[in-house]
């Protein structure tokens, strides 16, 4: 069983399927994205031109894609933080609490994860709905729409995009943890290390090889956000105002019919999550953490 | 040097060479496709649209009786998303639907696209000139007008008895009538306002003499501030108002809180369907000098046939039975919506007084949007409402707000 | 200290679990108290309208049936082939394995929204627009990196001496793979079939570009949103289908909850 031979074999099918559906598009888009592809080439036609740089220049030029880029970024590391803060905050709790507890607030954390992102965008949109709203009826904000700011409109998302992402990170890291022997923090106490201490220089560098995957798919996973902002915003909020890289590609090429230019904002989103995880892998690898 | 340029332009050659492929759609089966079956049918999805839909299946019933085999699958597009809807049915010939309602400003932009077939075979001798001008594009005729929209200057009667208020005469006194009115009764909007209800801002910018166009002249901006000042605290407040699109506008004047509202005749079920029901009248919104009107959008909906439909012979049958004097007449009862028919119109105005404001502003003179393919992306990609967005939250002045989309409509146009 | 972290526990549970308790409230409350300005988190009167609403009128169920069926072909082809590939990437060495590794990490990394544009030309070109298949297609391509990533820490938790003295026995590499890994690893095949299920099962901005007009084969969060007018929202059936799509996931959770745990755990101790 032993043979290279094998492993191809192995590897084939799932490798068939990759490339058709990944590579091969992805292909594509790089190819769309240098082309002068609008509905006039798609349906009506109009032969398909090459436009060499044109669509990216178009891009670099639009204030909008610079302050959507900026939003992007800023949303999605602001998720991140705050998805690893509560999840690794919750994980250190359950070790901390009695069974019951225990079992409670993970069932909870489960239920939250299975909420599909639909579901779950409507559910909090309905919580904080101007009139109907029971936030704001708790509150007496009578009339405050949240969806009117900027921020507060980015902040409504991200606690949504949150309470359905951190129970990844929280059970994650707790497994982690739990897999961690009693005798190793015992015997660190034994030694007299305080109970943070013990923490931050065993438990933590133990549990690196996790962290690293809960960051990485965290990074990944935020970044890309669609759905919530799509359904909570009404496809980007007041004047474009919370619109991310994702759904203003969608837009352009979708509703706008410039698919060359959607194609060239989902280059350049690829691209920015490529440097960023490779950055950290690099990190992992320079640590000595086996991949 | 050379040689470089040379591989570059081998290299676009063949990227091009390899690109998606692109589809030209197919002609209309000659023969006009199969004969049963499903014909599938889009129709826009309006507030309240249930008395819509009655008639809708009064006809669908019809229409299948008289069709042995077949079966009528209809659709509710959303208005809003429908670009995207129609684009994919464009770029699928598998997928598209038979018979479809568009907005007569789509026409450029789906004629452009190669979506709509021909269909001045089928079109009714009796339609209005006016109507057959608003299907046409570049000489074919690419639907039947079904519907005939003006807006005009809803107002609830009983509020303006008990605060002894004069119907407004001037745009500038819809202003202040509609402060007072939140003033004195601070539970209602004075005139219910939206920042993505283009078709209530645009007679603003018509009536001080600015075009969709030239959105950075100064009577156009002038026309624009006169909008966006309604989107304030003394009037509807921006929190609320914003992001209202002209369906919200309805449903507040239609529930009791909102004093006026700029609302076509097809909204007529709507309203009579809520609260406002019996204490309402209609007069053309006003103008800026006294006794002039602001002119109006011209809206109206046509009903096309696909270029990819599967089954265009059927197709042509239940548009024409759609569109024909009956059901026009039907709908008209239904949600207000005007014919397009001469007779069905002159029948409709000599019986029912509540469209005499509405044809007196199409008598007034109407506008259009730009008949430019280009006029579509515009839409699509928001560009007047985030205009109007942008003045109406302060994040940009007037004068920023109109350079910006002046550049975009320049840009889309110019194509 | 203990019994103040508890009652921090408990309470942190419960704020989690209230937009889901809401969401189910609002689907049997009557329709009277959704428009209310006074909203109350119970309700005395509950009825089952909204779902009704939902089910009759909307063709519910068979939307439902639809994006089960796509989400259950999905979980079950990524599933094997997943398993396949982890195989190959636990039980041998070979060159380029570090690098296969690291493109299957990229792959996650793509934003498939991204593709949409081209996978809407590619799949129009295979005819397979306005049909289920073509969900089932792009589904499986997107869980395979992930569900590959994370059976890997399965698949190496079975020791290697299984395999070996089971080949030494005579036993055919389809036999070792197929009857001895295969149900030691199923545990985690079905933790990770969660993820792929999940996937499959939120998608909506592939159902909205592929399904154009097929009324028939729209899958649920397409169908969700068409509850939302262009006047007023009808919140209560807007929760009710929310309710009703949440159900299966949850269920599926609750079922591999155990295993999901451990295998979080087993996959990232590799």
């Amino acid at each position: 069983m032993r043979s290279r031979f094998t492993a191809l074999w192995l590897l084939l099918p799932a490798a068939l399927v990759l490339a058709a559906l990944f590579a091969y598009p992805m292909y594509q888009l790089g190819l769309i994205s240098v082309l002068d592809f609008t509905q006039a080439q798609v349906s009506g036609g109009q032969p398909t031109r090459f436009v060499g740089l044109d669509n990216y220049t178009r891009l670099l030029g639009d204030g909008q894609f610079w302050s959507v880029l900026l939003a992007t970024v800023g949303f999605a590391a602001a998720c991140v933080i705050a998805t690893l803060a509560v999840g690794a905050a919750l994980a250190v709790l359950l070790t901390r609490v009695s069974r019951i507890p225990r079992l409670l607030l993970s069932l909870a954390a489960m239920a939250a994860w299975a909420v599909p992102a639909v579901s779950g965008s409507t559910v909090w949109m309905f919580l904080f709905d101007t009139d109907l709203g029971f936030v704001n009826q708790l509150l007496g904000l009578d009339g405050y729409n949240w969806f009117y700011g900027r921020y507060t409109a980015f902040a409504l998302v991200g606690a949504a995009v949150v309470w359905a992402a951190f129970p990844f990170v929280m059970v994650t890291l707790y497994a982690g943890i739990s897999a961690i022997p009693g005798s190793v923090v015992e015997a660190a106490a034994l030694d007299g290390a305080s109970t943070w201490r013990a923490f931050w220089q065993i438990i933590v560098p133990m549990l690196r090889p996790v962290l690293a995957i809960v960051v990485i798919q965290s990074i990944i996973w935020d970044f890309k956000i669609f759905t919530q902002i799509y359904v909570m915003t009404r496809g980007g909020g007041l004047a474009g105002q919370n619109l991310t890289l994702n759904v203003y590609a969608y837009q352009q090429a979708f509703a706008s019919s410039e698919y060359g230019l959607g194609s060239a904002i989902g280059v350049v989103m690829m691209l920015i999550l490529l440097a960023v995880t490779l950055l950290y892998l690099r990190t992992l690898r320079r640590s000595g953490e086996p991949l | 040097m050379r040689l470089r340029l040379a591989t570059a332009a081998a290299l676009a050659l063949t990227l091009t060479a390899c690109a998606p492929s692109t589809s030209s759609p197919s002609g209309t089966p000659s023969d006009g496709g199969a004969r049963t079956g499903t014909l599938k049918v889009w129709l826009f999805d309006e507030p309240n649209r249930a008395p819509k839909e009655k008639v809708v299946q009064e006809a669908v019933a019809e229409f299948t009786a008289s069709h042995p085999g077949t079966s009528v699958d209809v659709q509710y597009i959303a208005v809003d998303t429908r670009s995207e809807r129609f684009k994919g049915a464009f770029n699928d010939p598998g997928s598209a639907p038979d018979v479809v309602e568009y907005g007569n400003t789509d026409l450029p932009e789906y004629a452009a696209a190669g979506g709509l077939a021909d269909v001045g075979a089928i079109a009714d001798a009796d339609l209005t000139a006016d109507a057959r001008a608003s299907a046409t594009y570049e000489g074919t005729l690419l639907g039947v007008p079904w519907y005939l929209g003006v807006r005009a200057l809803y107002y609830r009667t009983d509020v303006f008895q008990e605060l002894g208020l004069k119907v407004p005469a001037t745009l500038a006194e819809v202003t202040t009538t509609a402060r007072t009115i939140r003033t004195k009764k601070p539970e209602l909007f004075g005139l219910a306002v939206g920042g993505k209800y283009t078709y209530a801002a645009m007679p603003f910018v018509w009536a001080h003499g600015g075009e969709i166009t030239d959105l950075d002249s100064a009577p156009a901006r002038a026309g624009l501030r006169a909008y966006t000042d309604l989107i304030k605290p003394d009037n509807c407040p921006p929190q609320q108002c914003a992001d209202l699109t002209g369906g919200k506008t309805v449903d507040l004047f239609a529930s009791g809180k909102a004093a006026m509202g700029i609302l076509g005749n097809f909204n007529r079920a709507a309203v009579d369907a809520g609260a406002a029901k019996g204490k309402y009248a209609v007069v053309p919104l006003p103008g800026v000098t006294a006794g002039s009107v602001a002119p109006a959008f011209a809206g109206g909906n046509n009903l096309g046939i696909m270029k990819n439909a599967q089954r265009p012979a059927l197709a042509a049958d239940f548009l024409t039975l759609l569109a024909s004097k009956k059901y026009q007449a039907r709908m008209y009862d239904a949600m207000g919506n005007l014919p397009t028919l001469k007779s069905a119109s002159d029948e409709v105005a000599g019986q029912d007084p509540f469209v005499k404001p509405f044809l007196d502003t199409i008598a007034a003179g109407t506008k259009f949007v730009p008949l430019d393919p280009g006029w579509g992306k515009i839409d699509a990609g928001a560009v007047l409402p985030t205009m109007i967005e942008k003045v109406a939250t302060g994040k940009a002045t007037v004068e920023q707000a109109t350079a910006d989309a002046a550049q975009q409509i320049d840009a889309a146009l110019t194509k | 200290m203990r019994r103040v972290l508890d009652t921090l526990a408990v309470a942190i549970a419960v704020v989690v679990v209230f937009p889901i308790y809401w969401m189910v409230l609002a689907a049997v409350k009557p329709a009277g108290e959704i428009q209310s300005l006074h909203q109350r988190p119970w309700t005395l009167a509950p009825s089952l309208d909204a779902f009704r609403r939902v089910l009759a009128v909307n063709d519910f169920g068979r939307y439902f049936l639809n994006s089960l069926l796509v989400a259950l072909v999905v979980v079950a082809i990524s599933g094997v082939l997943a398993f396949l590939a982890a195989v190959a990437l636990t039980r041998f060495r070979f060159r380029l394995r570090t690098t296969v590794l690291v493109l299957f990490l990229v792959a996650q990394m793509v934003p498939v929204e991204a593709l949409t544009i081209p996978l809407f030309f590619l799949v129009r070109d295979l005819g397979a627009l306005n049909t289920l298949g073509s969900l089932m297609l792009v589904h499986t391509a997107f869980t395979l990196p992930f569900a590959i990533w994370m059976l890997r820490g399965f698949v190496a938790a079975v020791p290697d001496e299984l395999d070996e003295a089971a080949q030494l026995d005579g036993a055919s590499r389809f036999t070792v793979l197929w009857r001895i890994l295969f149900p030691l690893v199923a545990p985690g095949l079905a933790a990770t079939s969660v993820f792929s299920f999940i996937h499959a099962w939120n998608d909506f901005l592939f159902a909205r570009t592929f399904i154009i007009s097929a009324t028939g084969n729209q899958t649920l969060p397409m169908a969700l949103l068409v509850f939302f007018k262009p006047d007023q929202n009808d919140w209560g059936a807007i929760m009710a289908a929310s309710t009703l799509m949440t159900l299966p996931v949850l269920v599926f959770f609750l079922l591999v909850r155990r295993r999901l745990v451990a295998g979080l755990g087993g996959a990232v101790k590799d």
